[in-house]
C-alpha cells in the first residue's frame, strides 16, 4: 500500500493534488478511527488498485475523493469549491441506475452504458448504432444522482445540438425545464444566467470553451460532459481546450466521448484519448457479434468513371503547364525524381515543408523565392488537376479563373501561354456543355434507384467535397426533376460565386428533407456528420478522394433503418487509387481498436464519481416522455405573457376600457374606414391639422364614385353643400393654397392668379378667363375640376373665379333655370333678374348637383334633375338670387354677396368648400355675367339674338353637316377655326373662338391662338394635358373635316365662319351687333379680364378642356346666356337625341322665332355645344359654338354619350360647363327677358318641351353614364377613358350624323325644335 | 404642447416595443416558412434585431401621436356636435377617420 500511494499521487498529480491531500487526510482519519465508515475503508482498500484500475476499468475504481455526502471539513477553500456544494449525491437514487426500455434493448448499448457510467469512455461505434442513446442514459443517470450537478452535452454544430437535444429528450425524457441549448446565438449574459438556472446543457464546444474561460460556466458543478463527434478533439479544438480547462480547475466529472470514426491513425486516436482524459475505449464495428444484428446491410460500390475525353485533353494541357515547373524543382533537387504526372498536391506540400525546414544545400539563397513560387504554382496546378479529375471541368475552370486573378499564381502564370491555352480549351469545352461523365453516371444511378424505390419514401444524399460541383450536380439534377426533388445543403460561408446557407436555412432544408419535401440533398462535408435521417437508403459520394474517416461518416448517413447503399464515384486513375489506399488504411486502424485498444493506447485514470458505497443496480424503466417542445416556440410565448409596465399605472376603469377594445386574441370592435362613405365626399372639418392632398384626392374620388347616388339622392344635398363649398372654398382655398401650393387645388390662388393674369393679359376674352379658372380647378383635381369647371365660372366672375361658377350655375340651372327663368321671366321680367340671380346661386348649388347630373346626362339629366334641383336651387337661388340680383345691380360686389349667401347656404357641405370656391366665383360671375349680360342684352341681345337666330339656323345645319362629314363634332368649329387658322384648332381652336368672341372674330383667331398657347402652357402644367392634346388633335382632325363644312358656315356667317363656336356665339353677338358684341366683349372682358385668366386656364386645361370649354362657353354664354340656357336644354335634347343638332337648331330657331331670345337660345345651344364639345374637345366646342352649337350638340350628344361612358369626369365637366353656359345664359336671358320676355317665354316653352324629352333621355343617359362613370372611376385611366369616349363619340357621331342629317334639315327651320324632341324620343 | 399634456414617452415606448416585438415574431414565423418553402432565404442579422428608438425620436413620436389623437378627437367632436350629441361615439370617429388618416 505504501508504495502504491506515492504512485497514485504521482498519477493524480497532474489534475488533482488536493484530492490526494484529502486522501491522506482521510487515511489519517481512518487511522484515528479504525471503525470508520465502510466507504472510507473501501477507499483505502481500493486505493491500491488504483494503479491497476487504469487498466482494469471494470474493477471498482478507487475513489480518490470522499463521497460528497461526508466531506470532511477541510480548511482548503478550493477543495470546498471543487467538490462540496454542487456535486452532492442523492443517496436514494444512487442505489440504482436507470436504463430505458422504451426502445428495444441492445446488448452492446447496455454494456457500453454501464461502462460509461463509471469511467471516462470513448465510444467508437459505427454510425447509426445508437450512440446518442448511450449518452442520454448516462446523462439521465447523472442527472438523477446529482441533484445539483450540471450536465453538458457538446456537439460540434448547432444543427447537431438541436438534433441531440431532441433525441435525448425522446430517449430518457429529462424534463425540459432543466434543459437548455446554448449556442453562439445566445448572448453571453443570458448564458450566464442560464448556466445558473438550468442543469442540462446542450452546447457547442466553442460556447462551452468561452463560458468556461469567462467563468460563467459553473465548472465546479459539472458532473458529466458528453462530447459528440469526439474525433474532432485534436489539436486546439475547443473540445481539447475545454477538457484541459476543466482538468486544470480541477473538477471531477464524467467524460463520455462519442464518435463513429475515432481516427484513421493510431496517433490520432491516442491524441483523442489524451486530450479527453479517456480511460476506456469502447469500440464496436459492424462485424462484432453483439452489433451485427442491428447493422443494416450496407453495400458499398465503387464505380469507376472514365475521365472523359474533354477532361483528359485538359488534363494533358495542364501537365504541359506543370512540366517546366516540376522540372525546375527537380533541377533544384527539391523534388524527388518522380513522374510529375503522379504527383499530388499533398506530396508537393510535404516537399515544400521539407524544403522550408531544411533547404537543400547548394541552392543559392536567392533562388529560394524561385523555389517557393514554383511550389505555389505547382500546388495550385495540381489542385486544379485534382478538381478536374474528380469534379469535372467547370470547378477546375472556376478555380483556375479565380487563381489567375489574384496572388502570386497570377503573376507567375499571367504570361504563360500554355495556361492561357488551357483556359481557352476549358472555356470551349464548357460552352459546348461538355457533360461530366460523373454527372451522367450519377444521374443514371439516381434514375435507377428511383425505379426501384418510391421517390416519396426514399431519400438520397449526394456528397461532394467541393461546393462548386454542388451547383453542377444541382443543375444536372434539374433534368430529372419529375422524380427528384433536390436541394443543396451547404455551409454558411458565402464565397464569391456561391452563397452559403444560413443555419436557419440548413435546418429548414433538413426538416423538409425529413418530411419528404425533398428526396435528394446535395451536401458538402457539412452533411457528413451526425445527420440522422432514417430513410436515407442511398448515398452517392461524388468524389472518392476524401479521408476514410469522412468516407465512413458519409456511409453512415445510410443504412440506419433499412438496408443502405453507398455508391462511390471514382475517376479512373489517381482518384481511384488514392481511394483504395485510404480504405486500406482505415481497415488497418480497426485492428488497433479491438479489445478496447488495450494494447495500442495509453489510457488515463478517471474518477468513478459514484462512491463505492453505492453500487447502483440497473433498473429498467419505461419512460413516459412528454412531447418535445422546441425551445423557439417557448420563447415566442414568453413576450406575450409579459405585462407591460404601463398597465400598472392604469385604473381599473381604464383597464376595463382597454379590455373592451383591445381584448387580446379577438377583436370586439374594429374601426371601419368605409362605414361612412358619404362623409368622405366632403372634407371634414379640421381642428388644427389641415387636409392633405391625399385627402382631397380621396374626396374627389369619393365624389366621383357617389355622384350618381348623390345626384339622384340629394340634389338638395348638393345645393346645400354647394353653398358651403363656396364658403369653404374661400377659406379652404387659402388654406389649401398654403397647404398645397403645388396642387392646383388651391383653387383660389391659382384661379385668381391665373385668372387675374390671364385677365390682364387677355382682357378681351372674359370667357377665356373663366375657362382659365376652370382649367385651374380642373388641373387641381378632376373632381374639383368638374366642380370647378362648373364653378369655374364663379371663380372667374369673382376674381375670374366667380365668373365660372355663374355660368356653370346658369348652365346647370339652364334646364331648370330655363324653365324657371323662363317662367319667371315670363311672369315677370323683374323676377327674371331675381331668378337669374337665384339661378346663379342655384346654379352654383346646382352646379355641384348639376355638375354631377350634368356629368351624367349632361343637359338631359340636368334638365330633369336640374328642374328639380333648379326648383330647389331656384329657391335657394331666389334667395341668393335676390342677392345676386342686387349683386348684378351692384355688379361683382353683389356677386360676392351671393357667394356669401351661398356660403351660408351650405355650411354642411364642408366637402363642397372647394366647390364653394366655385360658387363664390359664380356669384361674381353671375354678377359680372349679369352685368355683362345685362349690358349686352340691353344693348345687343335683340340684335344678337336676331343675328344669332339667323346665323344659328344656318350654322346648325352646316355644323350638323360638318359633324356628319367630320368624324368629330368639332369639325364645324374647326371650320371656323380653319377660317381663323387651322393652327388654332389644335391648341387655339378654343382660344380663337374665345378670342374671336371677345375680340372681333378676325382678331379672335390670332388672339385665340395666343390665348390657347398660353392656356396650353398652363395646361401643360395640369395633368390633363394629354387629353387636351388628344382633344386638340381631334379638333385638328375635325378641323379638316370642318374646313370643308366651314366654308359654308363661314360663308353663312363671316364672323361665325371664323370662329363658329365662340365666334358664332360671340360672333353672332358681334356680327349681329358689333356694338353689342363689343359691349359683350367689354363686359366679358371686364368679367373675363379675370375670367379670361380663368378661361385661359380652362383652355389650358383643355386636357380638361371640356370643363374649360364649358367654362368658356359659360363665359360666352354670359353674353348668350339665354341662348346658353336654351342650349343647355338643347344639349340635353341633342344628347338624348342623335338629332341633338336639330334640337339645338330648333331651339335656336325657336329663339330666332322669338327674335331676340332666339339668338340667346342659339347662343345657349352654341354654348351647350361648346360645352359638349369641350367635354369632348373643349376647343372644338368653343370654336363651333354657333355653327358648332348644332354640331357641338350633335357632337356633344355623341361625345356626351361617349364621354359619359368614357368618364364621368368629362360628363361632369360637360354638365358643369353646361351649367356654366346655362348660368351665363341665364343672365343673358334675364337681360333678354327684360328686353324680350316673350321670346324667352317661347324659348322656354320650346326648351321645356325639349327638356322634357331630353330629361327622359337624359335620365337614361345618366344611368348609362353612371355605370360608365363607375367603371371609369374604377379604372381611373383617363387616357383610356378618353380613348373609349372618342370611340363612343365617333360611333355616336356616326349614328347621330345619320340621324341628324335627316332631322337637321327639318330642324333648319324652327321646326327643328319640335323635330328634335320627337327625334329624341324616337331615338331614346 | 407643454409637459403636462405630453404623452408619457415610456408608455409610447412600451407600445412601440410591443408592436415591434409582435412584428418581429411574425417576421420570424414567416421567415421560417420562407426558409422551408425556398431554401434560398438568408437570415440577415439586421432583420433579427428588434427595432429601437432613441429618446428624441420617442419625444417626436409622442408629439405626433398627441397631435394625431387630439385632432381625431376634435374632429370627431365636431361631428358629434353637429349631431347634437355631447359624447363622441365610435361612429363619429369612423366618419372622420379616412380623411384623418390621409392627413397624417
Amino acid at each position: 500500500m505504501g508504495p502504491e500511494v506515492p504512485i497514485e499521487l504521482v498519477e493524480e498529480d497532474g489534475f488533482d493534488w488536493e484530492a490526494a491531500v484529502r486522501e491522506i487526510d482521510l487515511a489519517c482519519l481512518k487511522s484515528l478511527n479504525p471503525s470508520s465508515s465502510s466507504s472510507s475503508n473501501k477507499d483505502n482498500v481500493t486505493k491500491p488498485a488504483k494503479r491497476q484500475s487504469t487498466l482494469d476499468r471494470f474493477i471498482a475504481r478507487p475513489d480518490h475523493y470522499p463521497p460528497p455526502p461526508d466531506p470532511p471539513v477541510f480548511s482548503d477553500p478550493n477543495f470546498d469549491n471543487d467538490n462540496s456544494p454542487c456535486v452532492g449525491i442523492d443517496p436514494e437514487t444512487a442505489k440504482t441506475w436507470i436504463y430505458p426500455v422504451n426502445v428495444p434493448l441492445r446488448d452492446y448499448q447496455f454494456a457500453i452504458t454501464k461502462t460509461a457510467l463509471f469511467s471516462n469512455t470513448l465510444v467508437a461505434l459505427p454510425t447509426g448504432l445508437g450512440k446518442t442513446l448511450i449518452a442520454a442514459v448516462v446523462m439521465y443517470n447523472y442527472f438523477r444522482w446529482f441533484p445539483q450537478g450540471k450536465i453538458v452535452f457538446a456537439a460540434p454544430s448547432r444543427p447537431l445540438v438541436m438534433q441531440q437535444i431532441e433525441a435525448c429528450h425522446n430517449i430518457v425524457g429529462i424534463p425540459q425545464e432543466w434543459t437548455i441549448d446554448l449556442t453562439g446565438q445566445t448572448c453571453p449574459s443570458k448564458r450566464a444566467s442560464l448556466w445558473k438556472s438550468k442543469r442540462v446543457f446542450f452546447v457547442t464546444p466553442q460556447v462551452l470553451e468561452k463560458d468556461i474561460q469567462s467563468g460563467t460556466c459553473l465548472t465546479n458543478c459539472l458532473v458529466c460532459l458528453v462530447i459528440d463527434e469526439a474525433h474532432r478533439a485534436l489539436g486546439n479544438y475547443s473540445y481539447c481546450v475545454v477538457v484541459r480547462e476543466l482538468m486544470a480547475v480541477p473538477v471531477q466529472l464524467r467524460i463520455l466521448a462519442l464518435t463513429a470514426t475515432p481516427g484513421s491513425k493510431t496517433q490520432a486516436i491516442q491524441g483523442i484519448i489524451d486530450n479527453l482524459q479517456i480511460s476506456t475505449l469502447e469500440y464496436r464495428n459492424e462485424s462484432d457479434h453483439d452489433v451485427c444484428p442491428y447493422v443494416h446491410d450496407r453495400k458499398v460500390e465503387l464505380i469507376q468513371v472514365p475521365l472523359g475525353k474533354d477532361a483528359d485533353e485538359v488534363s494533358k494541357r495542364l501537365l504541359d503547364v506543370i512540366r517546366p515547373y516540376a522540372v525546375r524543382l527537380k533541377n533544384f533537387g527539391v523534388l524527388l525524381n518522380r513522374d510529375y504526372q503522379t504527383l499530388s498536391p499533398h506530396e508537393l506540400l510535404m516537399a515544400r515543408d521539407k524544403f522550408r525546414e531544411a533547404p537543400v544545400p547548394g541552392i543559392p539563397h536567392i533562388s529560394h523565392g524561385d523555389v517557393e513560387s514554383c511550389f505555389a504554382a505547382l500546388i495550385t496546378l495540381y489542385h486544379i488537376r485534382k478538381l478536374l479529375s474528380s469534379h469535372g471541368i467547370r470547378p477546375a475552370y472556376e478555380m483556375l479563373e479565380e487563381k489567375l486573378h489574384e496572388g502570386p499564381f497570377a503573376r507567375l502564370m499571367s504570361k504563360n501561354e500554355d495556361i492561357r491555352m488551357t483556359k481557352l480549351l476549358m472555356q470551349q469545352r464548357l460552352s459546348n456543355g461538355a457533360p461530366s461523365p460523373k454527372l451522367s453516371k450519377m444521374l443514371e444511378i439516381l434514375v435507377d434507384h428511383y425505379k426501384i424505390k418510391d421517390p416519396r419514401t426514399s431519400r438520397v444524399i449526394i456528397f461532394s467535397n467541393f461546393r462548386g460541383s454542388v451547383r453542377d450536380i444541382m443543375d444536372a439534377l434539374s433534368s430529372i426533376r419529375d422524380v427528384v426533388k433536390a436541394t443543396e445543403f451547404i455551409g454558411q460561408s458565402s464565397g464569391k460565386t456561391l452563397k452559403g446557407q444560413s443555419q436557419k436555412v440548413q435546418q429548414a432544408v433538413l426538416e423538409k428533407f425529413r418530411s419528404g419535401g425533398f428526396n435528394v440533398i446535395v451536401a458538402t462535408s457539412i452533411g457528413e456528420e451526425g445527420l440522422d435521417i432514417m430513410e436515407v437508403d442511398l448515398v452517392i459520394c461524388f468524389d472518392a478522394n476524401v479521408s476514410p474517416l469522412r468516407m465512413i461518416q458519409r456511409m453512415g448517413r445510410t443504412g440506419r433503418k433499412n438496408n443502405g447503399r453507398v455508391v462511390v464515384l471514382a475517376c479512373e486513375g489517381s482518384e481511384k487509387n488514392s481511394y483504395m489506399r485510404k480504405q486500406a488504411n482505415g481497415q488497418a486502424i480497426k485492428k488497433h481498436m479491438r479489445n478496447g485498444g488495450m494494447n495500442s493506447f495509453n489510457f488515463h485514470p478517471s474518477p468513478r464519481m459514484i462512491p463505492h458505497v453505492y453500487k447502483p443496480e440497473v433498473q429498467h424503466v419505461k419512460f413516459s416522455i412528454e412531447q418535445f417542445i422546441p425551445r423557439g416556440k417557448k420563447l415566442q410565448d414568453e413576450p406575450a405573457t409579459e405585462t407591460p409596465a404601463f398597465k400598472k399605472k392604469l385604473t381599473p376603469e381604464e383597464m376595463d376600457m382597454l379590455a373592451k377594445y383591445f381584448k387580446p386574441g379577438e377583436e370586439k370592435w374594429r374601426v371601419s374606414l368605409i362605414a361612412f362613405p358619404h362623409f368622405q365626399t366632403l372634407p371634414s372639418k379640421v381642428h388644427k391639422v389641415m387636409h392633405s392632398r391625399q385627402t382631397s384626392i380621396l374626396i374627389d374620388a369619393m365624389q366621383h364614385l357617389q355622384e350618381t347616388t348623390l345626384t339622384e339622392q340629394s340634389k338638395k344635398f348638393s345645393i346645400k353643400y354647394g353653398t358651403p363649398l363656396a364658403e369653404r372654398d374661400e377659406l379652404d382655398t387659402g388654406l389649401r393654397v398654403g397647404d398645397d401650393p403645388k396642387d392646383f387645388p388651391s383653387f383660389n390662388d391659382l384661379d385668381v392668379n391665373t385668372s387675374q393674369r390671364k385677365a390682364k393679359q387677355v382682357v378681351e376674352s372674359p370667357t377665356s378667363t373663366l375657362e382659365t379658372t376652370e382649367n385651374d380647378f380642373e388641373a387641381s383635381s378632376p373632381r374639383h375640376c368638374y366642380l370647378f369647371s362648373s364653378e369655374c365660372a364663379s371663380v372667374d366672375t369673382l376674381g375670374k373665379v366667380f365668373v365660372l361658377p355663374v355660368p356653370l350655375s346658369f348652365s346647370s340651372n339652364v334646364p331648370g333655370p330655363d324653365y324657371v327663368g323662363r317662367e319667371k321671366i315670363l311672369s315677370s321680367p323683374n323676377k327674371f333678374h331675381m331668378d337669374v340671380v337665384p339661378i346663379d346661386s342655384s346654379s352654383k348649388h346646382r352646379q355641384d348637383n348639376v355638375s354631377c347630373k350634368l356629368k351624367e346626362g349632361l343637359l338631359p339629366d340636368c334638365a330633369n334633375e336640374t328642374l328639380e334641383s333648379q326648383s330647389l336651387l331656384k329657391r335657394h337661388s331666389t334667395d341668393v338670387g335676390k342677392g345676386d340680383i342686387e349683386n348684378c345691380a351692384g355688379e361683382i360686389m353683389i356677386s360676392s354677396d351671393e357667394d356669401d349667401e351661398d356660403l351660408e347656404l351650405s355650411p354642411r357641405l364642408t366637402n363642397f368648400i372647394k366647390s364653394g370656391v366655385v360658387p363664390d366665383s359664380p356669384v361674381y360671375d353671375q354678377g359680372v355675367a349679369n352685368e355683362a349680360n345685362i349690358e349686352d342684352h340691353l344693348n345687343r341681345p335683340p340684335t344678337r339674338l336676331s343675328n344669332e337666330l339667323a346665323e344659328e339656323p344656318s350654322t346648325p345645319e352646316k355644323k350638323i353637316h360638318i359633324t356628319c362629314t367630320a368624324s368629330e363634332f368639332r369639325t364645324p368649329e374647326k371650320e371656323k377655326d380653319l377660317a381663323n387658322g387651322t393652327e388654332c384648332f389644335a391648341v387655339s381652336p378654343m382660344p380663337e373662338e374665345w378670342r374671336t368672341p371677345l375680340a372681333n372674330i378676325t382678331n379672335a383667331s390670332s388672339s385665340a391662338s395666343k390665348d390657347w398657347r398660353l392656356s396650353s402652357g398652363e395646361k401643360s402644367e395640369t395633368l390633363r394635358q394629354p387629353r387636351k392634346l388628344k382633344r386638340l388633335r381631334r379638333l385638328g382632325d375635325c378641323s379638316s373635316a370642318v374646313k370643308e363644312n366651314n366654308p359654308g358656315i363661314a360663308k353663312t356667317d363671316h364672323v361665325r365662319s371664323r370662329s363658329l363656336g365662340e365666334r358664332n356665339i360671340r360672333g353672332k353677338k358681334k356680327i349681329r351687333a358689333d356694338n353689342n358684341a363689343r359691349i359683350f366683349i367689354d363686359a366679358e372682358a371686364e368679367v373675363s379680364s379675370e375670367s379670361e385668366m380663368s378661361v385661359d386656364e380652362k383652355e389650358d386645361l383643355t386636357g380638361d378642356s371640356v370643363e374649360d370649354s364649358f367654362i368658356d362657353d359659360g363665359t360666352m354664354p354670359t353674353a348668350n346666356t339665354q341662348a346658353e340656357c336654351a342650349k343647355v336644354d338643347m344639349m340635353a335634347v341633342y344628347r338624348r337625341s342623335l338629332l341633338s343638332q336639330s334640337p339645338l337648331p330648333t331651339r335656336f330657331r325657336d329663339v330666332a322665332a322669338a327674335s331676340s331670345p332666339s339668338p340667346y337660345s342659339s347662343g345657349l345651344l352654341k354654348t351647350i355645344n361648346e360645352s359638349r364639345s369641350d367635354s369632348d374637345k373643349s376647343l372644338s366646342s368653343l370654336r363651333t359654338p354657333q355653327t358648332t352649337n348644332n354640331e357641338s350638340n350633335k357632337e356633344d350628344t355623341m361625345a356626351a354619350t361617349g364621354d359619359f361612358s368614357v368618364a364621368q369626369i368629362s360628363t361632369d365637366s360637360r354638365k358643369r360647363k353646361f351649367s356654366l353656359c346655362n348660368s351665363a345664359n341665364v343672365p343673358v336671358i334675364n337681360l333678354e327677358n327684360k328686353f324680350e320676355a316673350h321670346a324667352q317665354a317661347t324659348e322656354k316653352e320650346s326648351h321645356e318641351g325639349l327638356r322634357s324629352n331630353v330629361g327622359a333621355s337624359q335620365y337614361k343617359e345618366e344611368d348609362d353614364d353612371d355605370d360608365d362613370d363607375d367603371a371609369f372611376y374604377a379604372t381611373l385611366d383617363f387616357d383610356a377613358m378618353e380613348a373609349q369616349a372618342t370611340l363612343l363619340l365617333s360611333k355616336q357621331r356616326s349614328e347621330t350624323k345619320t340621324k341628324e342629317d335627316a332631322p337637321v334639315k327639318p330642324h333648319m327651320g324652327n321646326q327643328r325644335t319640335d323635330d328634335g324632341p320627337s327625334f329624341d324620343l324616337g331615338l331614346w | 404642447m407643454d409637459a403636462n399634456n405630453a404623452f408619457d414617452s415610456d408608455l409610447i415606448h412600451a407600445i412601440f416595443k410591443h408592436i415591434w416585438a409582435r412584428r418581429f415574431r411574425e417576421r420570424e414565423r414567416s421567415d421560417a416558412i420562407d426558409a422551408t418553402d425556398a431554401e434560398v432565404a438568408l437570415g440577415t442579422s439586421k432583420k433579427n434585431r428588434l427595432a429601437s428608438a432613441n429618446s428624441n425620436a420617442l419625444k417626436l413620436s409622442c408629439e405626433l401621436l398627441k397631435s394625431f389623437v387630439s385632432e381625431a378627437v376634435q374632429r370627431a367632436a365636431i361631428i358629434a356636435e353637429a349631431e347634437g350629441i355631447d359624447k363622441i361615439e365610435a361612429s363619429h370617429l369612423e366618419r372622420i377617420l379616412p380623411q384623418l388618416l390621409l392627413d397624417f
